[in-house]
């Protein structure tokens, strides 16, 4: 077992709480994604599971054992900086295998291992420091991954690298992490690298942890607008109080599908596209863009516009 | 140009002509120097690097002070230790005054502050998530130093060249706490000042020869250390 359990744990830095957490707990071998934005406290939480930090009150269990500072490392982590030491690829993902006693023919074998399942073997032999962006995250998580640790903790990794490869790593990180059969925490402030990378979200919001849950509980029930901001929906308001609204969802006009929410839409300009046209304006304030099909009724400038809505979640 | 010449030549007959005396200044300039060197990595490497990634108040102060003192002349130096030395001085009763180990510790207060800038600098240029990362893959705090200090090699490496080179070519300070006492602290820049002033200008000019092939030497060898490429 190698859940991850965080007891009233919080730490300070120069005088101001950063990160405060009653109880929070991630279930063996289980993939969370912690979302949240810059500040929110999510490195912090990485860096104190990985015994970088020590929490100024409370503590912190993996399997169940308190964690020290004195004991063997149980984690590996992958900072969002792909960070090397001088020498090639292969010392870089030796390095960590030494570092924890792990007999040489066993890490010769590791190192081939993670290098093959990461797609780098043909890099083992390059300088670490030459690498390019996609290829430094890919020896990264190689790294992580060749330790072989009950838990792996990845800090923003797709942060520095371009679009292209972000999306080649999106498609290979589920495979790559479920194989190695570790509790996984992955920090992020993008809603798309949280959704696909993380079978459990926990919104973490000034240091505080705001929900947590499987991805599609939280999906259709966002707790408060905080977490519906940050899982992408458009917060709006209508004659009932606030309510969440799922990207896409909106509609013009009074549809056929059905009971729905219904919002006007004071409208800024519509910009036409060929076969649809692009709406873009404001409801109660908050910016809106609405793609309107070609047969539709299409509103003037300036002019107030029915929408409504298919999915609303409404907040408490 | 003649002179200089026949000065050269005087210089190479006393070389292979194996004297004793020269022998022993080599020996005891080197013996000097690297002591020296090798007292101020010890101190100056944990706290260049203690400078380099410690945050304290004042800490850009203490920077400005060892850098300024990366400069510091070493008659000056040398003043300093002949006053805490000599005999109505604090330490007067230790009787160290005119001995090797004046020397040693004069020539360590010259090279310590350019080990702990230099130390510091290279200390400073590495990523700053390096100690973390090691940490994390199960570095203790002193496998993490030794690792670092191994990132940070070519930096140490020329302080400690800087520290060595400053040491073994002053002059100002040996012969001040030193005395240049003919077969116990008379090393190779005092014997130089002292042949010269006896006009005897080709020892002189073999002293210099040796003195800068022994810093070469040492230099090099450092270098190669230095340059080594990682596996």
């Amino acid at each position: 077992m190698s859940d991850v359990g965080l007891h009233q744990v919080s730490f300070q830095r120069d005088g101001r709480t950063v990160l405060d957490v009653e109880s929070l707990r991630f279930p063996s071998r289980s993939m969370t994604a912690v979302l949240g934005p810059n500040g929110a406290g999510k490195t912090t939480l990485l860096r104190l599971v990985a015994g970088l930090e020590r929490p100024a009150a409370g503590h912190i269990t993996i399997g169940g054992e308190r964690l020290s500072r004195d004991g063997a490392p149980r984690t590996a982590l992958a900072l969002s900086d792909a960070v090397f030491v001088r020498g090639t690829v292969r010392r870089n993902l030796d390095l960590g295998l030494a570092l924890r006693d792990v007999p040489m023919a066993e890490r010769e074998i590791r190192v081939r291992d993670a290098a093959d399942e990461c797609g780098i073997t043909d890099l083992l032999d390059r300088p670490a420091r030459q690498l390019s962006s996609g290829e430094a995250q890919r020896v990264n998580l190689a790294r992580a991954l060749c330790l072989r640790a009950e838990v792996i903790l990845l800090d923003e990794p797709l942060a520095a690298v371009d679009r292209l490869t972000r999306r080649a790593l999106l498609d290979d990180l589920p495979r790559l992490l479920r194989a190695a059969g570790a509790t996984v925490i992955l920090v992020t402030h993008d809603r798309e690298e949280a959704f696909r990378l993380g079978e459990r979200i926990v919104v973490m919001v000034g240091g505080q942890v705001r929900a947590e849950g499987a991805r599609r509980d939280l999906l259709m029930a966002p707790p408060d607008a905080d977490t519906a901001g940050l899982l992408g929906f458009l917060l709006l308001e209508d004659a009932d109080g606030p309510v969440a609204v799922a990207p896409g969802e909106l509609r013009a006009g009074p549809g056929a599908g059905g009971p729905q929410v219904g919002f006007t839409l004071q409208v800024a300009d519509v910009l036409d596209l060929g076969r649809q046209r692009l709406v873009t304006g404001t409801i109660g304030g908050r910016p809106v863009e609405l793609t309107l099909p070609e047969k539709a009724p299409s509103p003037e400038k300036g002019a107030m516009f029915p929408v409504h809505a298919r999915s609303v979640v409404r907040l408490r | 140009m003649n002179d200089l010449t026949t000065a050269l030549g005087e210089a190479w007959r006393l070389l292979l002509s194996g004297d004793a005396e020269i022998w022993e200044i080599i020996l005891r300039t080197l013996a000097i120097s690297l002591c020296a060197t090798a007292l101020a990595m010890i101190l100056g490497v944990p706290l260049g690097y203690g400078l380099a990634r410690g945050r304290f108040p004042g800490r850009t102060l203490v920077l400005g002070m060892v850098n300024t003192a990366m400069g510091m002349p070493p008659v000056v130096v040398g003043l300093v230790v002949w006053l805490f030395f000599t005999r109505s001085g604090p330490f007067g009763g230790s009787g160290l005054l005119y001995t090797p180990q004046a020397m040693v510790l004069a020539q360590f207060l010259i090279a310590t502050p350019l080990v702990i800038g230099f130390s510091a600098a290279s200390i400073q240029s590495l990523p700053p998530a390096l100690p973390d990362l090691l940490t994390s893959l199960g570095a203790g705090r002193w496998r993490r130093l030794w690792l670092l200090s191994r990132e940070a090699r070519l930096g140490l490496l020329a302080a400690v060249m800087a520290g060595f080179g400053a040491v073994i070519s002053e002059v100002g300070a040996s012969m001040t706490v030193g005395g240049n006492l003919r077969g116990s602290t008379r090393v190779l820049t005092t014997a130089i000042v002292t042949v010269t002033g006896r006009g005897e200008m080709a020892t002189a000019i073999a002293y210099g020869l040796i003195l800068l092939v022994l810093a070469f030497a040492v230099t090099l060898i450092l270098t190669f250390v230095q340059q080594r490429r990682d596996a």
